[in-house]
């Protein structure tokens, strides 16, 4: 039987992989996966802790509420790295530094 | 009945407002004319000077020999002290107005052809109008202070008038001569006015010299004052009729146009003294009195003997003047109070003809100067001569006026002048021998008047004309001159003769105008001196004058040695203007200078010593500013700076550096926790 422990492990390994991928890559649409990939992992946990709620599944649903969100997020995300390629015709996070004093 | 003759005097005063007026409203319009030399400017001044002449007879006709017209008004108020403001009308009064339009409207006349080639034309006769205001003004005012106003506006007019050419320099260093002693005499008369209110606390004349005025009646007066304020007042006098300290100014004074010499220098304004002296009469006391006498005699004496040697024709003419006034002022001062008057009109009237006669002469001698370009001194009576079958009624005139200025019979001047001869061997009658030099000193003075008239005339108009000799191919067109010149001669001339003033031409008691002031009474011929001095005088004065002309005309040997110590002290004019000039101006410069130096040096240079002083400190406090609170300023500055610079790092624009950084500073927080 595969126990809670299983679940946080694996949400703990997809939000440090996001989290190294946000760090490390040179390409605005790889954060982005980075950052969609520690969303999975948050609501990784979401799901597993479901199981101490199972007759209003209020992790379950909230989950849900997070997906739609993200995807709206990620929406806008791609929207604002087209914009800002179109500005600096690079979408790498470290070059884009117009706000640097 | 008392309505009636109130409502004339007003009128009278009226009148005489207006004749003082219009010469200013000439003035006025004279000076809003425009151009230099606008011919219309005579004219105005002319105008309004006839109006006054008229205006001034009226009055004249109205107040001579009837009572006084005194009206005044509040002027104003000081604490309790009020100070009016009026017009007083009485015999002396009414005589100067009209003896100073009289006088003024044919030089008015005269100047327009005199001046007629002026550039500043328009000028000349805004200042004339100017200077008749003021005159006319002086002799009607009733207080103190308006009279001591027009005074100096008489005197500032003459000093306009007297550097009229102030390109010359001759003529601006006698106006600031006449300007400075002028001063002089001013602070006298401003001290006796200030001592005069004190004790008696007001400036009316009528009040404090009128009849029963205080002067007389009130004895407050302490004898210390009296004796300042009548020095004071002599002091004015003296400046302004040049009197002998104060005289040297008249002279240089001749620097001005002829025509202004003859109004103010000869005929009018040097008479205010005498008119002062006439209005604050009853002031003085016997002592005063002789004193008064014997400069006045002094005055004349030397003043004729200085015009014996002068070659300038109008020195000669104003030293005559000085030697007149002191007349006067002898005749005020052994109480000839009537006859001193008289002596002013006469005077007045044959020294303005002399001048405009010798005005003449100068503008034709300074025509052949100009002809033929000679170098000469167009008044220098040396280079004249025989002018008489050129210039008749110049001639003629002169003849009239010498004679009256002489005093010679059936001449104004014989009335008014052996009047006072006469006067003053009785006045010295009974007294010490001392006293017997003041008439002795004035019976000379008449004898050697006698002389330098006859010098003066014979040099101008008998004889050849010199500069002929000198250089024989000038051509002469001389004349007489316009109308302009020869009504105003004719005019004075006839004033001259003794018709105008009396009928019986002996007689002086029987003047009119002797009539008129009754201070003196006892005129009767009571001793010998009526008839023994008046005989004796013009005998020898007939003599004299032969003798002059036959030394002079018919070239004999002269009679005078001209290198003698006394014609040299004649000719330098007694040496008073060195004498002046080292013990007075010299000191007086040097104290100048002494005090320059001390304010250069010393002052300055204690000034100069602060500012150093002054300087070192900012300079310190300067640096202090610059390098310790500035200093700390900076410091505070530079550290914000560093820690600013130090945040700045960070701020690298990239984005996962700063992700990077947050997630250490967490794992780090965390790892503390857990090792805590």
């Amino acid at each position: 039987m595969i126990s809670l422990m299983d679940f946080l492990m694996v949400g703990a390994g997809l939000f440090c992989t996001g989290m190294y991928v946000i760090l490390t890559k040179r390409n605005a649409i790889q954060v982005l996966i980075g950052i969609e990939l520690m969303l999975n992992g948050a609501i990784l946990n979401l799901v597993a802790f479901g199981k101490y709620d199972r007759f209003n599944n209020g992790g379950q649903m909230f989950a849900l509420f997070a997906i739609v969100l993200a995807a709206a997020t990620t929406a806008v995300a791609l929207a604002i790295i087209l914009n800002v390629y179109k500005k600096y015709k690079t979408i790498d996070p470290g070059k884009v530094d117009g706000l640097k004093d | 009945m008392e309505n009636f003759l109130q409502a004339i005097d007003t009128l009278t005063i009226r009148f005489a407002l207006a004749a003082v007026v219009l010469p200013l409203l000439a003035f006025v319009i004279n000076i809003c004319l425009p151009g230099k030399s606008n011919k219309v400017a005579g004219w105005v001044s002319t105008i309004a000077i006839l109006l006054s002449c008229v205006l001034s007879a009226f009055v004249f006709a109205k107040v001579w020999n009837q009572h006084q017209v005194h009206q005044q008004q509040l002027w104003f108020t000081i604490g309790a002290t009020k100070v009016y403001a009026g017009v007083l009308l009485n015999n002396l009064s009414a005589l100067m107005l009209l003896l100073v339009s009289v006088i003024a409207l044919p030089v008015h006349i005269y100047s327009t052809a005199y001046m007629k080639e002026d550039e500043n034309y328009k000028r000349y006769f805004t200042y004339l109008s100017f200077f008749c205001f003021s005159m006319l003004a002086l002799v009607v005012v009733d207080s103190l202070v308006l009279f001591y106003v027009f005074w100096e506006l008489v005197g500032f007019s003459s000093y306009l008038l007297i550097g009229f050419w102030y390109t010359r320099p001759k003529a601006i260093m006698a106006n600031k001569k006449a300007f400075i002693m002028n001063r002089i005499g001013d602070i006298g008369l401003l001290t006796g006015i200030i001592i005069l209110f004190t004790q008696y606390h007001t400036f009316d004349l009528e009040q404090l010299f009128g009849q029963n005025g205080l002067v007389q009646s009130a004895t407050q007066i302490s004898a210390t004052w009296q004796y300042i304020a009548c020095a004071g007042i002599f002091l004015g006098v003296a400046a302004k009729s040049a009197q002998f300290p104060l005289h040297t100014w008249l002279p240089d004074a001749m620097e001005g146009p002829t025509s202004v010499s003859a109004l103010i220098h000869a005929a009018t304004m040097v008479a205010a003294g005498v008119f002062l002296l006439g209005r604050v009469y009853p002031l003085f006391n016997p002592e005063e009195l002789i004193i008064l006498a014997v400069i006045g005699c002094f005055t004349a004496f030397m003043a004729a003997t200085i015009a014996l040697t002068q070659n300038d024709l109008k020195r000669i003419l104003a030293y005559s003047t000085i030697s007149q006034l002191g007349y006067m002022i002898m005749a005020m001062g052994i109480g000839a109070y009537a006859s001193s008057l008289f002596h002013l009109v006469t005077h007045a009237f044959f020294k303005c003809l002399l001048f405009l006669a010798a005005g003449i002469i100068i503008h034709e001698v300074q025509h052949i100067k100009d002809e033929n370009q000679l170098h000469i001194d167009p008044q220098n009576i040396l280079y004249m001569g025989g002018l008489r079958k050129k210039m008749p009624l110049t001639f003629i005139a002169c003849i009239v006026a010498g004679l009256a200025l002489i005093g010679l019979p059936f001449t104004s001047g014989y009335l008014s002048k052996d009047g006072i001869l006469i006067q003053a061997f009785e006045w010295s009658e009974g007294k010490s021998w001392a006293f017997k030099l003041v008439p002795i000193g004035a019976l000379i003075t008449s004898w050697l008047t006698a002389f330098y008239v006859t010098r003066l005339i014979v040099k101008v108009f008998f004889g050849d004309f010199k500069l002929l000799k000198i250089n024989p191919s000038i051509k002469l067109h001389i004349s007489d001159g316009a109308w302009q010149y020869r009504v105003p001669l004719i005019f004075l001339a006839i004033c001259c003769l003794f018709p105008l003033f009396s009928l019986n031409p002996v007689l002086y008691e029987h003047a009119w105008l002797f009539g008129g002031f009754s201070k003196i009474t006892a005129l009767d011929r009571v001793n010998i001196y009526h008839t023994i001095i008046p005989a004796g005088v013009n005998i020898l004065s007939v003599l004299i004058i032969y003798w002059a002309y036959s030394v002079y005309i018919k070239q004999k040997a002269l009679a005078f040695p001209e290198t003698g110590f006394l014609f040299k002290l004649s000719y330098h004019e007694w040496y008073i203007d060195p004498f002046y000039n080292r013990f007075i101006i010299a000191p007086v410069m040097a104290l100048g200078k002494t005090s320059q130096w001390i304010d250069r040096n010393i002052i300055d240079g204690f000034i100069h010593l602060l500012q150093r002083l002054a300087l070192g400190f900012a300079k310190i406090a300067e640096w202090t500013d610059r390098y310790i609170i500035d200093g700390i300023l900076h410091l505070a500055a530079s550290i914000v700076l560093g820690i600013g610079n130090f945040a700045r790092y960070f701020q690298g624009g990239k984005v996962q550096y700063y992700l990077f950084s947050m997630l250490a500073i967490i794992l780090a927080i965390f790892l503390f926790k857990i090792l805590i």
